[in-house]
Order: C-alpha cells, then structure tokens, then sequence
C-alpha cells in the first residue's frame, strides 16, 4: 500500500501514518524474534534473507518489484528479441536457466557444473576450456589490443591431452590425419596422375625446345602440390601455405575467381625455379562444360549458348598472358625461408648475419637426365605400320563379285581403309552389323575380293609411303595449323584446292586420329579416283607422284611450291626430259577427261549411296567442286554479266541517277527452284494466306493465268504497281463467280431474256470503267492493265486472242451475274443504278487516278459477287465454305435491314464499306488499297 | 630492288598494345592521323598511331568485332562483328547511335561510302547489305543476295560496290548501270582491295594467291605468291603509288611484291602469328599490321 504511493511526486514534507510506521517495525521485531506466524495469513511477507520483499501485489510490482512499476529490471521491459535489420531476423532464441537466475544465484550455481578434470580429459578439450574461461577473464581485468571475446585459435590447450599421447604412441604423428592412409594416398595417386597427364598434354603443345623448361617447372611442382593434398586434411592451412601476400588476414582475392588461384600458384613456383615467367593458358577452359575452344578471357552471356562461332579460330597459339592485376603484389617472395637460409646471399635479415657454414641443409636431388634422343609425346604404334605388315602374303586374286554396286562399294571401302587404318574397318564393321550391304567385312559374300582389294590399296599406299621416306618428310613436328585442327574437327576446308591439303595432311600424317575419318574419306574418295584416272606413270610411283605434282602446278599457275626441292637428287636435264613427258601425258589425259568427268559425275553418288556410309555434305559437294575446277581451271578468272537493280534510295544516296528511273523490276534471276519459290508473287501468297481457300479454288487459281494471263516482262508504269497489289482480292472474290458459274448453268439457259438485257448492263459498265480509269480502251478490250495479276510473269501460257478471251469471260460472267440474280433482279438493278451513279461522278472527274477507281471499280465489283454469292449459295450447297454461309447470312439479314432504309443512299454505302472492310482483312492487309478506299469515300461524301 | 625496298615502310614506327586477344582489323582513318582496331576482346580501340597513344575504347558489341569503317569526316564509325550487327557509333561520344540488325549470320566487313550516307556490310549470310545512315530506318536499303558464299570483303567506289566471297567471285554492283559483274576467280575470295587509279581490284584467295584483276575487262593482270593464306582472314593491299602489293601472311611475315613483275620485293616479320590485317596510310608511307598475337603494329619507313 505504502509503496504505492511512491509513484507520485509529493510537495511537501508527507506525514507519516502512525499505524504503517508501527506496522514495519512490528514486522521487523516480528521477523527476529519469530513471532511472525501469529500473523494472519494475509498480513505475512516473505522476505529473502536479505530482508527483502519478495512477493508484491499486481499493483505493486507484480513478483519482482524492487523495481517499481517496472517488469523486473532497472531499464523496464524491452523487446529484446527484436531487431529492426531486416536482414538478422531474430532466431528463436534458446532459454536457459541463467535467464532466470540472479546474479548470485548464478554464482551459487556456477560452482556445481560438471567437467572432466585434467587428469581425464582425452581430447584436451577441458583444459581448451578451461584456458579460454581463464583468458576470458584476464581480458576483463585488462583491457587487450584485441577487443571482443579471445579468438580459440589462439589458445592451445595447455598439456598433451591423453588421447594424443595415445595416438602418437599408435604411431601417429602430428599434422597427419586419422584417416586411412591407403585410402588418401589412393587418392593423392589418381589426383598426380591427373596433374600429370594434363601437363604432358600441355607439353605437347610447346615447342620441343620448351619441354625441359616446363618438365623442370613440372619436377618443381609436383612435390608442393602434392604435399598440399597430403597437409591440408587437419593442418591448419596457414601453416602449411604460410601468408606471403599483403593481403588483410582471411582475405582471397580469389574467392569469386577460383579459376585464378591455380594460375598464380604455378606462376609463383615457376618464378621461383626458373626464374622466367611462362605464359599460362588457362588450363580450366579445357575442363569446361564443353571444353571448347573458347577465345581466352572471352565468355558469353549467359542467355547464349555456345556456339560454333565461339570456337576460338586461332586458339593454340598462346598470346600475351593478360593476368589478372593483384595490387599489394609483395615484393616477390621468391625464395622460401629454407632457400634463403641456404644461399649465400648478402641481404640477410637486417640484425642477422650470414652463417659462415650451416650445418641445416636439405638434402636436394638434381632432376633426372632427360635423354636426348627422348620425345615427349607417345607414339602410337600406327594402325598403318600394324597393317602393312601381313600385306607380305597377298591373298589370291579373285573376280569382283557380280553385283556392281557391291564392288564399287568394296572398292571405296578397300580404299578407305588403306588411307584410314585398320581402326575403321574395325569400327565400320560394328556399326554396320546388321547391314548385309556390308557383309564382306564379316567374311561374307565378296569377302576374298575385299581382302584382294585391301591388299592391293595397302600396296600402293606403301609404295607411296615409302617414297615419302626417301625424300626425307620434314619432321611432322609441327604446328597445328587450323587446318589440320580444322580436319580433325571433321570440318570442311574452306579451301576448294583438295589436292594439296591431302598432300599437306599425308606427309605431317605421322599420327592419325581416329577423328580424322571423315576428312580422309573424302580425300581419298577424291583423289583416288582422280589418280587411277590419271596413272600414265603407274609402274614408277615416284614419277607418278612427280607427275601429280607437276598436274597440280601446271592447273595452279604460277609459282613453283617449297616441296620442289625434293626433286634435287634427280639432274637437270632428267627433269627437263621428265618435264616434257609431262606435258605430252597431261595433254593426252586432259582430251579423255571430259568423258571421264560425266562418268565420274554421274557414278560417285551411286558410290556414296551405295556404300551407305556418312559422308558429311561438305565431302560430297567438295568433290563436285572439284570436278568443276579441273573443267574451268583455265578459264579463269570467268566474267559474267547481270542485270542488278539498285534500290532508288541507294542510288540517291550514292548521288547517282537511278538507271531504272520508271522502268519495272526485271524479273529475278531464277538461280535455282528453291529462288522462284521464295521468288512466288505476293498474289499466290495473300490467296493461300488467306487460308480459306479450297480445291474448287484453288484450281481456279491455277487456271487464272490462263485467262487473264498477256505476256511476260511487258513494261508497266510504276504507277500500276499499287494497283497490281491491291488487286489481289480482287482475283480471289473473281473466282467466285467463275465457281458458280458452272453450278449455275442451265439457270442461265433459262433465263434468256433476262441475259440479253443484263448484256447491255455490262457492256455498259466496262465501257464506263475503261473511262473511268483514264484509258483509251476500245469496246472490246475493257481491262485496264493494272488488273493483270502476277501470276503473269510466272508461266504465261500463249493464247492465240487473250484480250478477246478475256473478255469474253468477263462478259459471261458479267452475264452470269445478272442471270443468277434473276429472283431479285429488281433489287439488283437498284443496287446497280446505284453503282452507276457515283461511278459516272468519279467517270467525269479528271483527278480520279488508276489506283483509286480500281479500287472503285473492284469494290462495286465485290458487291456484285457477293450478291451473286449469297444466290448460287442458297441454290448449291455444294462447295462453299463455312465463312462464306457466314458472310451471306449476315449480309442478308444487312441487306433486309437496308431495305428499309434505302431512301437513304449514303447509309447503304456505308454499310457495304464496312461489309467489305471485314471481308478483305481476312486477305493480306493491305493498308494502302483500305486508305485508298476512305479517301474515296470521303470525296463521294 | 634495294632502292625500292627502302621506300617500304618495314620499320616498326609504334607497338600498339592494348588488346586482349587477337586483334582482326586494324583501319586508318580518312586522314591517316588516326587508327581504330578491333578485335576478339569485343572492343574497338581507337589510336594515335604515331604517337602510341590509346584514345578510347569502345565497348557495346556482344561478340568479336571483325571489321570498322570511319566517315571521311572523322564523325561516325562503323563496325561489324560475330554478334550478326552493325554497329554506327559516334566517334567522340563513344555512343552507339544505331544497331543495324538483318544479317543472318556473322557479319565480316562494313564500309561507308564516299558520302558516308550508307554502310555496306558483308555477311556470312551469303549477303551483302546496304543501310542507311541518313533516315532512321533500320531497315537495309538494300540487301544484294547473289553471292553463293560468304562475303569476305566489301570495298565501295564513288558508283560501285564491290563484294569479295567465298564463291570465289568478286562481284562488281554498278549503281550508274545497273549491272553486276561477276569475276569468278575459282578460289575463295579471303580480301578485296582497290587500286588507287581505281582500275584495279585485288583479290587474296585462299589459295595463297593474291590475283589482281583488270576492272573493266575482268582479266587477271598479275598474281603474286610467296606468303601463306589458306584458313584465315589475312588482308592485302596496295601502296599509295600503286608500285607495289602488301599482303599479311598467316606465319607472321608481311610481303611486298612488285606490282607489274609480281616479285617479292621485302619481306619481313611483322608479328609472330598471323598476321590478320595490312592497312596503308591514305598518304604517307606508313602501314598498319594487326594480327592474332594481341598487338597492332606501325610500319613506316
């Protein structure tokens, strides 16, 4: 009760209630002399041993109130939990029974706690622990450098715990894990073999004369990373690769590019040992997803994929490292601090002297003797060599089998096989296990001539090689150039000149991959035939190859190539006399070549085929070419001439005048099918694209040329070109009529009287278009030219009369029309006195141009059609379409509605505007005919 | 022989390095006071050639840049490159000031013409392109399609353009007459270059083989031999004088022939890889060599 008035701030000096006075000192005379039981239940206190109060009314502060009004603490109640960041969201946090207790009561219980003492603790982690309790406490008492809690790192546990006096006496030794040593070492193994292949590979890239150098950097490093992988399973990485850099503690300027790290590890090491900095290429592209070929440094978005064009064209030449520029470089630590201990060198560290003799010296191996004569690259023992061998017996020469096709193929194939080794046969034969076209591989039908033809390829080739032999082959060490790269990528050269790239690739062919097939095929495909077409020479193959050569430069021109030189052992004058036996064969093969040519030409596909075997595109077309470079070789270089029209905008941009100022497009030059496909007018394709057409019309299509069709290429005003364009629509609702006029036939028959009137309607309408549109048209050639479709310069089909044919047909169908409209002829003669009206108005007025009275002229035609449509429909249900009933339906309930209201003229038209406006956007949208079309309404307005 | 090689400028002037890979074009500029290279590094690099000094570096292409033209009035360039655009920049804001999208493929070459109202491109689409830079369309001019293979090279006159393919043709567009000429070679069209007098086209085939042909009548008036060009793109060109031809060689090397005897005159190594682009100063003896090796170098006398 007392205290509650606390809370308030009193003036004045309070007086004291006599009975609370009494009441404390009761308590306290009561609490020390027991006499506290006697009180009432509701009058007792409990109080600590301190004297305090520990139990408060709600209002007076509830359990803990020492602290007035307030949840228990000096600062009040608090959200502690809470924290304003975002990104800390407050984890549920874990109570214990400290949060409880006081600060003596913790004290009190801090005492009873459980741990191993000294004597026990296996692990050390106890004396860990008690240590850090320790230095915990020492850093209270006196504030260190370092602020915040001691770092456990920093504290070793003070003895040798038990456990690792155990285990060193098991053998154990410090810095080695616990693991099994079998298992790590396994590893270590593979991870060196690794390591140790990829630098091979590397090393034959470099040039022999690098290879010691990199093998010494190699010796160098092979040690240190493989003690790394040893070390770094319990010791701590700072001891093993101590900090030489200036960088702040813990920091990797490599962490987001791990790909770097290696590369200036082995650029340290290779400072270190050879003191010359090798440029390094970057060794993880090669184990990239696709390891390809990618330009260094160069990647691509992520949204693209990988691409041939990434492919790095030049790469296998190592450029300028860029290496990634680390500022606070230290001073290079070059040498490690045995190294420095060691050499003599005279900037010791300052306040030290350089012993006179050390006792410390590591004992150092030199690194093997490389033998002189030893070549870092394995060599294969060649499938080539492997065959050549058993050729020694030559199998018996058999008949080639009767089927023709099964010998060219064997042929082919004997060749291949010669040129690729004996790995293709063996591979072709899997591949080709269940097709019997391939049964001699398998000893089959044919097998003994395979075997024949085989024998007698290996021959030749061997002749060939051993040749090569003699005159001295360069040493196949070389580089790679992008062509062999390019050849055993299976890519097509770009060159067309096969011959000498297949010389170029057989004399460096010291290894063949089996990559390298699709390239030898048609190499050999190619030059194969070539050389049995052209052996005059056969029975000296040194000669025969002289002669190719000579072949080759006599087709090339020009100057003499740098394998010239192998001809010096021969004397002057044998070559002038080789040289005009030359000249004689190769006169004498160039008369029989064009036969052979046709036959080459016709047969080598058969031969492809046949074979079944993949020949990339590139081969078959490559041979082609080649087959039309022999033929051309001397006509070149070849001039052609063409017509080509500049765009009007490049001629003014070029400041020139267009040379086909107002003339029409030539027709494109039609280099092939596929060209006048793409070449198709935009007619054809607004019709198909207009989707809705069928067979009935599409027949119509195609006989369309022939009605309306003149002659190709006639020269037409550019004005006419928008007319020619708009008119598409035009042709396709044209076909309508054309459609129903068949159907319709024996009505016409009928309605004879009808016709003859109807006649001179259309008479008189084509007269009036034909002034209308400007035209000096006589009365029997009423189309103005602009109508004439593009099918015309596709395939004009001569008529004998096509202005009077056409005519006629329109006529008929003018007739048609009118015929079919027999039910409501009198509607239809409103409709075309109506038609009449604005028709004669535009007829007078002079401005009227070509294009908009087509226009005109088309969409009064339309509505024609569509009259018409709607009749022969409700006759014949056959051969109309859906959209067709759709439309006619819904102009019909249109026209009822305009019957009504056909006083008013403007209001129809409108109405038809519209009817066609939704009818032509299903045809290509042809925004200009559609702006023609307002502009002339609103002048009829 | 010796009095006309020392006319050559073989002599390493500067060393421009700035590249990160190889480097595929390196252009005067109309004057010949300035240089833009371009490379696999996706930039554009502009140069004071005779100082060795980097000017700036343009950066926008989202693949390697092959080829780049400057107006004659130094304002705008052009370039082209593996991302299939051409790119119209303005030279000294460093913008790109149109994407000019349409080529199918990688495009290999742009030029202006004398007016620089359009860009010429040549494409790996077998075509080449005529943009406008006067409207703003983005939309080609003209597309010229009769090309059977990649156009390598493009090189414009005051009337004419002219397109060097891997058809092995060189094809002549004569806007005054309308007519396409088609000088079939019968070997991949690598680079094609003009003559100063404007009566003759070079052509480096991919047979190692530069031809020079007659213009008007499509005769082959020389062909020059001695370096190697078979897989890459290694340009050529002729001295001011028209006395001699230069071609870069994939082994490094630069040639000089004589124009009319086709021998060769000086040859000397440029760069240790190939040598991917020979330019002549418009009128000073002075060269340009870019190549694969990262550096651009300058030759004078």
């Amino acid at each position: 009760m007392g205290l509650e008035e606390d809370d308030f701030v009193f003036h004045g000096t309070p007086i004291e209630r006599e009975d609370e006075i009494a009441s404390r000192k009761k308590k306290a005379v009561a609490g020390a002399s027991g006499t506290l039981k006697t009180l009432p239940a509701w009058k007792q206190e409990v109080t600590d041993e301190e004297g305090r109060r520990r139990f408060h009314g709600a209002f007076t502060g509830g359990y803990s109130a020492g602290y007035y009004n307030t949840v228990g603490s000096k600062e009040g109640w608090a959200p502690q939990s809470f924290t304003s960041s975002r990104k800390n969201r407050a984890g549920a946090r874990q109570q214990s029974i400290s949060d409880f207790l006081d600060e003596d009561e913790k004290a009190e219980f801090e005492g009873q706690s459980l741990s191993a003492s000294s004597q026990f603790d296996t692990f050390g982690f106890t004396a860990a622990e008690h240590s850090r309790k320790q230095a915990e406490k020492e850093q209270h008492e006196r504030p260190s450098a370092i602020p915040g809690p001691v770092h456990d790192e920093l504290i070793a546990p003070a003895p040798e715990s038990i456990g690792v006096k155990l285990l060193l006496k098991m053998g154990w030794r410090r810095g080695h894990s616990i693991k099994d040593v079998r298992a790590s070492s396994d590893a270590r193994r593979e991870a060196r073999k690794a390591f140790l292949a990829f630098s091979a590979d590397e090393n034959t890239k470099e040039s022999s004369d690098s290879q010691v150098l990199e093998t010494e950097a190699e010796t160098s490093l092979g040690p240190q990373f493989s003690e790394d992988i040893k070390f770094s399973e319990t010791t701590p990485v700072y001891v093993l690769n101590p900090k030489q850099d200036l960088h702040g503690l813990g920091y990797d300027p490599f962490k987001h590019a791990p790909e770097f790290r290696e590369n200036k590890r082995s650029r340290l090491s290779a400072s270190k040992e050879a003191g010359y900095r090798k440029p390094l290429s970057m060794k993880e592209s090669l184990f990239g997803p696709k390891s390809g070929k990618l330009a260094p440094g160069f990647g691509i978005g992520a949204l693209e994929e990988l691409d041939v064009e990434d492919e790095d064209v030049y790469a296998g030449y190592d450029f300028d490292q860029t290496y990634v520029i680390e500022d606070e470089q230290p001073p290079r630590p070059s040498h490690d601090n045995t190294l420095r201990l060691t050499s003599k060198e005279h900037n010791v560290l300052p306040g030290f002297g350089a012993a006179s003799n050390s006792d410390y010296s590591v004992e150092r191996f030199d690194p093997p003797k490389i033998p002189k004569d030893f070549v870092a690259r394995h060599k294969f023992p060649g499938p080539r060599e492997a065959e050549t061998k058993p050729t020694a017996s030559a199998p018996p020469d058999v008949p080639p089998p009767e089927d023709k096709s099964l010998k060219l193929l064997i042929d082919g194939f004997a060749t291949f096989v010669s040129r690729c080794g004996k790995l293709y046969e063996d591979l072709s034969r899997e591949k080709n296990e269940s097709n019997q076209l391939f049964d001699f591989l398998r000893g089959g039908s044919g097998h003994d001539y395979y075997a024949r033809r085989l024998w007698e390829e290996q021959q030749k080739r061997g002749d060939q090689s051993n040749i090569k032999l003699d005159v001295k082959v360069p040493p196949s060490v070389q580089k790679m150039t992008a062509e062999t790269r390019g050849s055993l990528l299976g890519e097509r050269p770009l060159q067309k000149s096969v011959k000498e790239t297949e010389t170029s690739a057989s004399s460096g062919g010291s290894f063949q991959f089996p990559t390298n097939l699709s390239d030898t095929f048609t190499k050999s495909a190619s030059s194969q035939e070539a050389a049995d077409a052209v052996k005059p020479f056969k029975d000296d193959p040194a000669k025969q190859e002289r002669f190719e050569q000579f072949l080759k430069e006599k087709y090339k021109g020009g100057l003499r190539t740098t394998d010239s030189n192998r001809f010096n052992s021969m004397s002057e004058s044998a070559r002038a006399q080789e040289r005009l036996d030359f000249e004689a064969a190769a006169e004498a093969i160039e008369k029989g070549k064009a036969y052979k040519e046709v036959r080459r030409a016709t047969e080598r596909p058969i031969d492809f085929l046949a074979g079944g075997l993949q020949f990339t595109s590139g081969g078959t077309e490559q041979i082609k070419d080649t087959v039309v470079d022999m033929k051309t070789n001397k006509t070149y270089p070849k001039r052609e001439e063409f017509q080509w029209r500049p765009a009007s905008l490049l001629c003014k941009r070029f400041d020139l005048p267009d040379p086909f100022m107002g003339k029409p497009a030539a027709a494109p030059r039609a280099r092939n099918k596929m060209d006048s496909l793409l070449f198709l007018p935009d007619t054809v394709k607004a019709a198909s694209g207009s989707g809705a057409l069928q067979g009935s019309d599409l027949q119509e299509l195609k006989k369309e040329p022939e009605v309306e069709v003149e002659v190709e290429n006639v020269e037409r005003p550019v004005d006419l070109y928008k007319a020619i364009f708009s008119d598409d629509s035009e042709d396709d609702e044209e076909e309508q009529p054309m459609n129903g006029k068949t159907q319709d036939g024996q009505e016409k028959k009928n309605e004879a009287a009808a016709t003859t009137l109807n006649r001179l309607i259309a008479g008189d309408f084509l007269e009036s278009l034909g002034k209308e549109l400007g035209f000096e048209v006589p009365s029997d050639a009423p189309y103005p030219e602009g109508t004439k479709p593009m099918e015309a310069e596709n395939k004009p089909k001569a008529k004998s009369d096509a202005s009077t044919e056409r005519r006629l047909g329109l006529k008929e169908k003018s007739e048609e029309k009118t015929s079919s409209h027999k039910l409501v002829s009198e509607e239809e003669k409103n409709i075309q006195k109506r038609e009449k009206s604005p028709r004669n108005r535009s007829g007078g007025n002079d401005l009227s141009s070509s294009e908009s009275s087509g226009d005109e002229r088309r969409r009064k035609r339309s509505k024609k059609d569509r009259h018409r449509k709607y009749d022969t429909e409700s006759d014949s249900s056959s051969g109309h379409h859906n959209w067709d009933k759709h439309d006619s339906r819904s102009r019909r309930k249109r026209r009822e509605s305009s019957r009504e209201k056909r006083s008013s003229s403007h209001k129809k038209h409108s109405k038809h505007h519209k009817t066609k406006d939704s009818s032509s956007s299903r045809y290509s949208g042809d925004e200009e005919r559609r702006e023609s079309r307002r502009e002339k309404r609103r002048r009829r307005d | 022989m010796s009095a006309t090689a020392t006319e050559l400028p073989t002599k390493e002037a500067n060393l421009l390095k700035g590249h990160e890979g190889a480097v595929l074009a390196a252009r005067f500029n109309g004057d010949g006071n300035y240089a833009l290279t371009c490379g696999k590094d996706r930039t554009i690099r502009l140069w004071n050639p005779h100082r060795g000094i980097l000017i700036k570096t343009y950066k926008s292409h989202g693949r390697e840049v092959r080829d780049v033209h400057v107006t004659s009035d130094n304002a705008k360039f052009c370039s082209c490159g593996g991302d299939r655009q051409v790119y119209y920049w303005d030279v000294s804001t460093g913008r790109v000031i149109r994407k000019l999208r349409g080529h199918d493929g990688e495009v290999n070459a742009v030029k202006f013409n004398d007016s620089s109202a359009v860009v010429v491109s040549a494409g790996f689409d077998r075509s080449l392109r005529v943009w406008d830079c006067r409207s703003h369309s983005v939309e080609p001019v003209q597309i010229i399609d009769t090309f059977l293979d990649t156009v390598m090279s493009v090189v414009l006159t005051k009337t004419e353009i002219i397109g060097g393919s891997v058809d092995g043709t060189v094809r002549t567009f004569d806007i005054r007459m309308g007519r396409e000429m088609s000088d079939n070679l019968g070997q991949p069209v690598n680079c094609i270059s003009i003559s100063n007098d404007g009566n003759c086209v070079l052509a480096g085939c991919l047979d190692s083989t530069l031809r020079l042909l007659d213009r008007t009548t499509g005769e082959l008036l020389q062909v020059y031999k001695g370096h190697i060009s078979k897989s890459f793109k290694t340009d050529c060109c002729l001295t001011n004088s028209d006395a001699h031809v230069i071609g870069g060689s994939e082994d490094g090397m630069v040639y000089f022939w004589d124009l009319v005897d086709a021998k060769v005159v000086s040859k000397f190594r440029a760069h240790d890889l190939v040598v991917t682009s020979v330019s002549y100063h418009p009128k000073e003896d002075c060269m340009l060599t870019s190549s694969v090796d990262g550096t651009v170098r300058v030759w004078k006398k």
